[in-house]
């Protein structure tokens, strides 16, 4: 209980985080009630491309270690971020529709996330293709690391380098965050607990994981 | 160990110049209008709005604008259908439809807002 202190703060910082969200900040010029969306698209966005990074960093701890237990690290943060993915995708369509007038134009943010999804839906396939798990363990780390390098350029390059209809990058050229004080508030709690609620998402699913290896391993 | 490494290296660079190369064009569905009157056929165009030159014609159901694209090159869009509703907050624009006889006849309008996340109360100057 006392050291599960922090996921009742977490309970509790969510959800000043959603009645932020829709009770205290404002609603920005031109998009309306859809603002609301920012808070939670952005950060779903952000623990995505923060997963997948987990990803490769313990799929590189494999191959040096040969050690399971990063290899399921590895497996189920890319699974988590591939959620997260969905989720980032799903709301930017939605919120594209009400403000671009259309849920799906091929805009180079919505293509890139797409080729995200895919490449991240073969890290899938292949793991569930092999059977030996040190052979799978090693080809999906080799590929996790592969596929971590496109996600720079499809998450901060291609947006920046074409033209799009998606708002400048917040961390834009001039290094200022363009945001109402109130907003940056909730927007950044909201940053921080996504992360935090990542991390404990990551923490039960690996701990099923390595629950599921220990009952193999007696039977 | 050292040869493994110089190949892996050799990979992921293999894979980066071939995501560059081969995918620069399929990034973006925008061309200029220059493109749109060389292939006549149905494109997006982006660019900006020319503020007061809307006009609806109520006969014929349409809403004339004029715009720049990219290029700088500003040409009248017809457009079937209604006036989106945040067209006036538009930073730019795009037209869906096709260069015909001197108009871009579009079938759709999309619409970038600006991104500044400012307070609708606020009355801040837009670019």
């Amino acid at each position: 209980m006392r050291r599960d202190w922090w996921k009742w703060f977490l309970g509790i910082w969510m959800t000043l985080m959603i009645l932020g969200a829709f009770l205290y900040t404002p609603v920005a010029k031109g998009l309306g009630e859809t603002t609301r969306v920012l808070y939670f698209h952005v950060p779903a966005a952000w623990v995505a491309t923060l997963s997948f990074l987990i990803s490769a960093v313990y799929s590189i701890r494999y191959l040096q270690k040969q050690q399971i237990q990063y290899d399921v690290w590895a497996a189920s943060s890319a699974q988590i971020g591939f959620i997260f993915t969905i989720l980032a995708t799903v709301t930017g369509s939605i919120w594209a529709k009400e403000i671009w007038h259309s849920y799906w134009n091929w805009d180079p943010r919505e293509t890139s996330i797409f080729v995200l999804l895919l490449i991240y839906a073969a890290y899938f396939a292949l793991r569930s293709a092999i059977e030996d798990t040190n052979q799978k363990a090693r080809l999906a780390a080799v590929y996790s690391i592969l596929a971590f390098v496109t996600v720079p350029f499809l998450v901060f390059v291609i947006p920046r380098i074409y033209d799009s209809l998606h708002p400048d990058p917040l961390i834009n050229p001039e290094v200022k965050i363009k945001m109402d004080p109130r907003m940056l508030r909730v927007f950044l709690g909201s940053l921080f607990g996504f992360t935090l609620l990542f991390y404990w998402m990551l923490r039960i699913k690996t701990d099923i994981e390595f629950l599921k290896l220990k009952l193999t391993k007696r039977m | 160990m050292r040869p493994k490494y110089i190949i892996g290296v050799g990979i992921i660079l293999v894979f980066i110049a071939f995501a560059g190369l081969k995918l620069k064009q399929s990034f973006t569905p925008y061309v200029s209008l220059q493109e749109a009157k060389r292939t006549g056929g149905v494109v997006q165009v982006k660019g900006t709005r020319i503020p007061g030159s809307e006009k609806y014609d109520y006969q014929k159901k349409v809403f004339i604008f004029e715009m720049q694209d990219t290029s700088g090159e500003v040409f009248k869009v017809v457009y079937h259908g209604v006036k989106p509703s945040n067209f006036e907050q538009a930073m730019e624009v795009v037209a869906i439809g096709a260069y015909k006889n001197g108009v871009f006849e579009a079938n759709q309008l999309l619409i970038k807002c600006p991104s500044k996340y400012q307070a609708e109360e606020s009355k801040g100057v837009q670019s």
